[in-house]
Formats: structure tokens, sequence, C-alpha cells
């Protein structure tokens, strides 16, 4: 049996423009994940770094301290997060070091991601054409979705609501001006049926966690956050993923669905036992099939949860409490730990913006990207 | 003179069929061509020109211009579907019109993608068959 592992420290840098070195932002993420878990750079056993950028994650020890420990440095798209930490998890248990430091960060340039053809294995003529574009895959798919399951579009609109209204709470969230549903749904349209307040825009930040393992995190922090499982996965036949020329006919499959239940299963927790949760919202279409993806609501009934504001932070269900990808935008290698990073702190009673009633005990997160991958976490302050 | 954004693409141009392959062993068919299977890891495919009538399976529009390397004459929205051929669900514009409706029938043409001096580019598209 090995020890369980928990994270002892956590903390997050404002998202939005930045005019920096990408280093700062890492470099003020990692200081503050110490500081909260009352550690050193000294203290760290082995580290994981998550970009998307140019920089080198496992340069950031010229900054920190030349101790000498492993570094590893993750680059799997928009899962980067969720790959950074569970390379963490195993670096731990594998390593038997006792302590791990995660970091995770990005600042990229304004607008849409501009993807390479040539970088996903695609012919020029694709982006040529137009179609190598992240936006209107989006739209394709939450079209598809809403056709299939006989989804009221205006739900779009309420996921954008509902992401403005937290984020108009939460201190390090981008964009905190609450938008009402009709705005959302009358805004410019960009891909038909998702318009501006729907879709996040690439922006800055840094999110750095701390991990321990055993009775050891009991040590560093009044209350550690358990990390009941972590799995990835990636795609199958079936599955509509960006930048795809061809779809296969059938069944649909996701890698969200695989990761989410791989979660749930190595945690010996349900999906409805989940009081707070984080699910990748790069776009409101997202957030709707994702919902149902991870298994936390029945295809087809997210509507209802919208209008009966399950999500909201006293519903029955609360979903991305710090506004999401929508609010915060998406660092790509920082997004998947500021999931984490919201649900640590809800967990432990002290959310920068709105807290969650009740003192929840079990969280998850869902992180999901190009060209295919999820990962997914279970989190609880409950014993084993 | 006209060309294409890409020969490989097409198995004809006139009548306009597109290429793709299909997996000897499990049947798949994948667009464009590819030299193995990704649906049952199988490396042993054969090249198959693609039906050229489908129904719409899902739509959009694309209302700002792509960014690098999208090419054109002068970028005005336009329209881009996932079409069920059958076999395989395809990926390209629709062309003809801004709104669609998911089930609608459409067939494979031949449209002008940009002009390069004297060549005239076309890719593949698919417009209302009714």
């Amino acid at each position: 049996m090995t020890d369980p592992v928990y994270i002892v420290g956590a903390a997050r840098t404002t998202f939005g423009r930045f005019d920096g070195e990408d280093n700062d932002l890492a470099e003020e993420a990692v200081r503050g994940a110490l500081a909260d878990a009352g550690l050193t750079w000294n203290d760290i056993d082995f580290a994981v770094g998550g970009t998307n950028g140019e920089t080198k994650p496992d340069n950031l020890v010229a900054r920190l301290g030349l101790t000498g420990l492993p570094f590893v440095t993750v680059k799997n798209g928009c899962a980067t997060g969720g790959v950074a930490l569970m390379t963490a998890r195993n670096g731990l248990l594998a390593e038997g070091a006792g302590i791990a430091c995660v970091v995770g960060y990005d600042n990229h340039a304004r607008g849409a991601f501009n993807a390479s053809p040539a970088r996903y294995g695609i012919g020029d003529w694709y982006g040529q054409t137009g179609m190598m574009v992240t936006t209107s895959y989006f739209a394709l798919k939450i079209q598809r979705y809403l056709h299939e399951h006989g989804i009221d579009p205006r739900a779009l609109g309420y996921a954008a609501e509902k992401a403005f209204e937290y984020a108009s709470h939460h201190p390090y969230a981008w964009r905190r001006k609450p938008v009402s549903v009709d705005e959302a749904m009358d805004a410019d349209m960009i891909n038909d049926p998702l318009t501006r307040f729907m879709f996040c825009s690439p922006d800055a930040g840094a999110v750095s966690l701390i991990l321990a393992r055993g009775s050891r995190a009991f040590d560093l922090c009044e209350k550690p956050v358990r990390l009941a499982s972590v799995a990835l996965r990636g795609r199958r036949p079936g599955s509509f993923e960006v930048f795809s020329t061809w779809l296969s006919p059938g069944e649909r499959t996701s890698p969200s669905i695989d990761a989410a239940a791989a979660a749930f299963a190595d945690a010996g927790i349900s999906p409805a036992e989940v009081q707070v949760a984080q699910l990748q919202d790069t776009e409101s279409g997202a957030e709707i099939i994702h919902l149902a993806e991870t298994g936390l609501v029945e295809h087809g009934a997210q509507m209802q949860g919208y209008l009966d504001g399950d999500y909201k932070v006293d519903g029955r269900l609360p979903v991305n409490t710090d506004g999401g990808l929508l609010a915060n935008g998406e660092p790509v290698g920082a997004s998947g730990l500021r999931q984490v990073h919201e649900v640590v702190r809800q967990l432990q009673g002290r959310a920068d913006g709105q807290q969650v009633p009740g003192q929840p005990s079990i969280g998850f997160t869902h992180v999901y990207g190009a060209p295919g991958i999820s990962a997914c976490t279970v989190l609880t302050t409950e014993g084993e | 003179m006209t060309a294409t954004v890409d020969d490989s693409l097409f198995a004809s141009l006139d009548p306009v069929a597109l290429k793709g392959s299909s997996c000897t062993a499990c049947g798949a068919t994948v667009f464009p061509a590819l030299g193995s299977c990704p649906v049952c890891t199988g490396v042993d495919v054969e090249q198959v020109a693609l039906p050229t009538e489908g129904t719409v399976w899902s739509w959009t529009t694309q209302n700002f211009e792509p960014k690098s390397p999208f090419r054109s004459d002068g970028f005005a929205p336009f329209s881009i579907g996932y079409v069920d051929l059958g076999p395989v669900i395809v990926e390209g514009w629709l062309v003809g019109r801004a709104e669609w409706s998911i089930g609608e029938p459409v067939r494979l043409v031949l449209t002008k993608a940009w002009t390069e001096g004297d060549t005239v580019v076309h890719t593949y598209a698919f417009e209302a068959a009714s």
C-alpha cells in the first residue's frame, strides 16, 4: 500500500494580460505555493513544470535555486496542467520523494490560437481553406450535441452568465464584469451558435501546487487535500476532436468520458458524491458537454440544471466556481492547475471567491484539450 | 488555368470525388487517405473514392477571417460543416447559403478557393442537393 498523496500548498497569479517574462509568472506562483505550505525551494525533492510556450520550465531552477532536484517538463496542450499534476504524483510515488512542486504557466498573444497544420500532421490545404480554426471546431461540436440531445441553445447563454457571476466575486479572475443571459445570446456571433461572450481567450497566468506524501502532509498543512485519483486518457475512434478532417460514423466516444470514469473508479467515489467541480469550459458548449461526459449530469438534463441554479454557489453542484476558463482565460499550461487550485481552496473552506457552503469534502476537476486528451482528478478532505 | 488546393485529396476531378482510404481488415474509412488504419491499428489499407452525396451532420459559420495560412481573394463569412457520406463523416465548406439544417442532403462540388496570378485554385465543398 503506497502512501496517499496530498496537496499541502497552492497559489495562483491573477490571470489576464501580462507584460513581463513568463518566468516572472511562474516564480510568483511557486513562491506563493511554497509560502502556503511553509516550505522553501530547498525542501522540494521533485518538480514538474508545464507550459505551451517557448520557455523551459526546468530552467526555473536558475531563479529558484540549483538544488540538484529532478525537474520534468510537460507539454500536452490544454491538458498540460492535469498531466503535470499526474507526473508529480507519479514522481512522488516512484522516486520515493517526499515533497513535489508542480507549476504551470503561459503568457499567450492576443486572439485565437494560430495552429500550424504541419504540427498536427495535416496538409497545408486545411489551414489555407480556413478550417484550421479552434473556434469553428467548438461550434460544430456543440451544434451537433444540442441537436442530438434536444437542448435549448439558451443553455449557452446561461453557462456564460454563471461564469461571469462567479468571476465578479473572484479576485484572481480576468473578466469580472457580469453578463446577462440575454447579453450573451445577443452578442456578436463568432461561429454559430457561439457568440463573443461564450469563448475564453488565451491569456497569461501561473499556478503552483505543493504535494506531499502520507503523514508528512499533516505536519505541513492544517487541512491537506488528498489527491484521491488522477487519470489521463487519449481519444478512441468515435471521438470528435479539434482539427479532424474526418469522423467515424456510429457510436460517439470521448477521452473525457474515459478519463472521468477512470478517475472515479480509482478513487472509489461516484459522480453523485461530488460537491464542487471544475470542468473544461473553453467555451460555453464545452461546459454543457462535459457536465454529462464526466457523469455529473445526464445528457440532455443540463438546461434544467442551469434553470434551477444547480451549478451556482448555493446549488446542488457548484461548477467552475472561479469563473472557469470563460472568465479566467486560458494560459494553457496553468489552466488545469487553476482548476485544482480552486477545488483545493473550496475544500479547505478558504475559497478566494464565493465559498461553497456546507463544508464540501469531495471535489472533481476535468481538463480536456487537443489533440483529444483529458485528465481528471478526484480531490477530497475525507480519509481513505 | 485551374489547380486544386491539394491534388492528393481527389480521386477524380471530373466528375469530382474525394479520395480516402479504407482498411482491408476493419473496413474503417478515413479522409484524406492514410497509410495505416487509426481505428484498428491495421497497416493494410486501400485508396477509395468516397461517396459524393450525403447529409449535413453539423454546421457553423466562420464569421471572422482566419489567421495565416488562410488564403482568399477577400474574406467574406462562410459556412463549414461535417457531412455524413455513409462510411465516413467529412469536414468541408458548405456553399450556396448561410443557414443550414442538420440532416439535409448535400452533394460534393468543386469551388473556387482563391486565385494565384492566372490560376484559379479550387477546393472541395458541399452544396444543397435540392
